[in-house]
């Protein structure tokens, strides 16, 4: 039998991965991925309370919603990585040390 | 009273970014008709005071504007949200305004500016006034995406493309946080009402491990936000490298916002509830406090770069109104009326400063050391004796707002017992005296080094608006505040 606790146990390994990814890799374009990576394992979470709490449809409802919100951020962040890219010919986040004092 | 005129000030922001996208569009000529662009500067700074005009409006009609059902109780159009609401309308119309004169000068006056920023308020709106965490979320993302765009506006600056990208990666890494948290809190209470999440956390769930980890991702999301330290890390760059009416409108609306958002979660979902007791998150925000009041203020003694120091400054100020947070959950009133007060007064101080300084950025010829300053009193009285003005408002020195503001907020701590507090929020203004009194110090008794860039102002009637706007409401809320303090103290939720 799979419980709600089953399904959150991988939720938070999945985000786990996701923040190791972010604050590990230097390629700008994994960095994004693994921030996709966290905002899917929030929906797993949600999306599975939602099938133990029938009631309403909130938790599925916060789920779209992330997805749309998703994309938005994916959208700006490639346009701030092309941005950058076009400067510095580079997608590596330590290449962006100008204001390091 | 109808949904439409409930939620006006709200929709009244939406409308100026529609405004203000489709003048761009359709009015304006392309490129070499520099003359029009004025014009979106004042419609968005005319739509935006209007909005908080329209949230002043409201105030009569009691603490709360009843909603119809079908909005289901996601957002509430009391006192508190309308406080915000007009305090996000007014720094969002000033940073406009700031924006109509900076980016002509400076040659990056596209038309996107204005809409984004606009939308960017009404995200920062909806978040004060949502009691639903999804809500909340979905209106700290149209905050946050426009700002993201709006630091990186220069876009052939390194400075500020690096500043935009720690922001924006910083940013969504904070927002899938806090978003985790929304989600733990509603696998405990099967909503994501605020009220209901209340309920549940009051009863057997409130000490439940998957509760402590959804206040401390919370905690984390909404740090960053208010850059609170230890989250404090992408404020410098970002605030130095986006143009100068973006930081203003950073420092001061996304920071209300999130206090705002700060205070609806803390006091109401996690208030009363054993995580709100005596163990749980009262000692996480009085360490983030006084981390981020002494940090800030000790890091803005060296900075030289006067946007950095600001900066820091903004750190350093989120740590005094935590104090007022305290304050506010130990039950005072006068707490959280003391938070309301700061941030309306650090809207109008900080925006102002932020004005002076981009009035001294003549195109190529940025002011942006504090050496720059040196001797511009002499030659520009005005701007200097303005940027003095607020320079002392920001150390919290009579009369000025920040005075008061700092007052209230120390005042309230005292009632509730959190003396320690104070004791270090007041050593740490008199270490501030320091980096804010030696810009003045340097305006008014330095000459310049022979050779040394000197500040040049710019010829801008919107940033000379925009400075005496501020400095008028600095010195109102610094000799009469009496006003606008009964009116924080009526608005709760």
């Amino acid at each position: 039998m799979i419980t709600l606790g089953h399904y959150l146990v991988l939720s938070v390994a999945i985000f786990t991965v996701g923040t190791i990814g972010f604050v590990v890799r230097r390629n700008l374009l994994v960095v994004l991925m693994s921030i996709e990576l966290q905002l899917n394992a929030v929906n797993l979470a949600l999306v599975a309370a939602n099938r133990f709490h029938p009631a309403s449809h909130a938790g599925q409802v916060t789920a779209f919603f992330i997805i749309a919100i998703a994309a938005a951020e994916a959208a700006v962040g490639l346009a701030i990585v092309v941005s950058f890219f076009r400067l510095r010919h580079t997608v590596r986040t330590d290449e962006a040390d100008r204001m390091r004092h | 009273m109808s949904v439409w005129l409930a939620l006006s000030p709200l929709l009244a922001m939406v409308a100026t970014g529609l405004v203000a996208m489709l003048v761009d569009v359709l009015v304006r000529s392309p490129a070499s008709d520099a003359d029009t662009r004025g014009d979106l500067a004042i419609i968005t700074t005319v739509g935006l005071f209007a909005s908080a005009a329209l949230a002043l409006g409201l105030w009569g009609s009691g603490p709360s504007v009843a909603l119809p059902e079908s909005l289901g109780g996601v957002v509430a159009v009391d006192r508190f949200g309308l406080f915000f609401a007009a305090t996000i309308g007014l720094g969002g119309g000033l940073s406009a305004l700031i924006a109509g004169g900076y980016l002509a000068e400076h040659g990056i006056e596209r038309g996107e500016y204005y809409p984004l920023i606009a939308f960017s308020c009404a995200g920062a709106a909806l978040m004060a006034m949502a009691t639903d965490l999804l809500v909340l979320f979905v209106g700290l993302e149209t905050m946050s995406l426009a700002v993201y765009c709006l630091a990186g506006f220069r876009r052939g600056s390194r400075k500020s493309l690096e500043g935009a990208l720690k922001y924006f990666l910083l940013g969504s890494f904070a927002a899938a946080f806090l978003l985790f948290g929304i989600a733990l809190l509603y696998v405990l209470a099967a909503s994501t009402r605020i009220a209901e999440i209340s309920e549940a956390l009051r009863g057997a769930a409130g000490s439940s491990p998957i509760a402590v980890l959804a206040l401390v991702l919370l905690l984390t999301g909404l740090g960053f936000k208010i850059s609170a330290v230890p989250f404090h890390m992408w404020t410098p760059d970002a605030y130095e490298g986006a143009p100068t009416p973006v930081t203003a409108f950073m420092s001061v609306v996304v920071k209300a916002a999130a206090f705002a958002a700060l205070l609806r979660v803390l006091l109401v979902a996690f208030g009363g509830t054993a995580l709100g007791a005596s163990v749980g998150w009262p000692q996480i925000v009085a360490f983030f406090a006084v981390a981020s009041m002494s940090v800030g203020n000790l890091v803005a003694i060296w900075q030289k770069n006067v946007k950095r120091m600001l900066a820091y400054s903004s750190i350093a100020h989120a740590g005094y109104v935590l104090v007022g947070v305290l304050a506010a959950w130990k039950g005072a009133p006068e707490g959280r009326a003391g938070v309301l007060f700061y941030l309306l007064s650090y809207t109008v101080m900080n925006i102002g400063a932020f004005a002076c300084v981009a009035y001294f950025g003549r195109r190529d010829a940025e002011a942006v050391h504090t050496s720059d300053f040196a001797g511009v009193a002499r030659q520009h009285p005005a701007a200097a004796l303005a940027l003095a003005t607020f320079m002392v408002a920001l150390t919290g020195m009579p009369p000025t707002a920040g005075f008061f503001a700092k007052l209230y907020v120390f005042r309230s701590a005292i009632d509730a017992g959190l003396w320690p507090l104070v004791v270090v929020a007041v050593l740490n203004s008199a270490v501030s005296a320091y980096y804010y009194l030696n810009l003045v110090v340097t305006m008014y008794m330095r000459s310049p080094e022979p050779g040394a860039p000197v500040a040049q102002p710019m010829r801008s009637g919107a940033i000379a608006t925009a400075i005496v706007i501020c400095a008028l409401l600095v010195l109102h809320l610094g000799i009469w505040p009496s006003r606008l303090l009964s009116m924080a103290l009526e608005a709760g939720w």
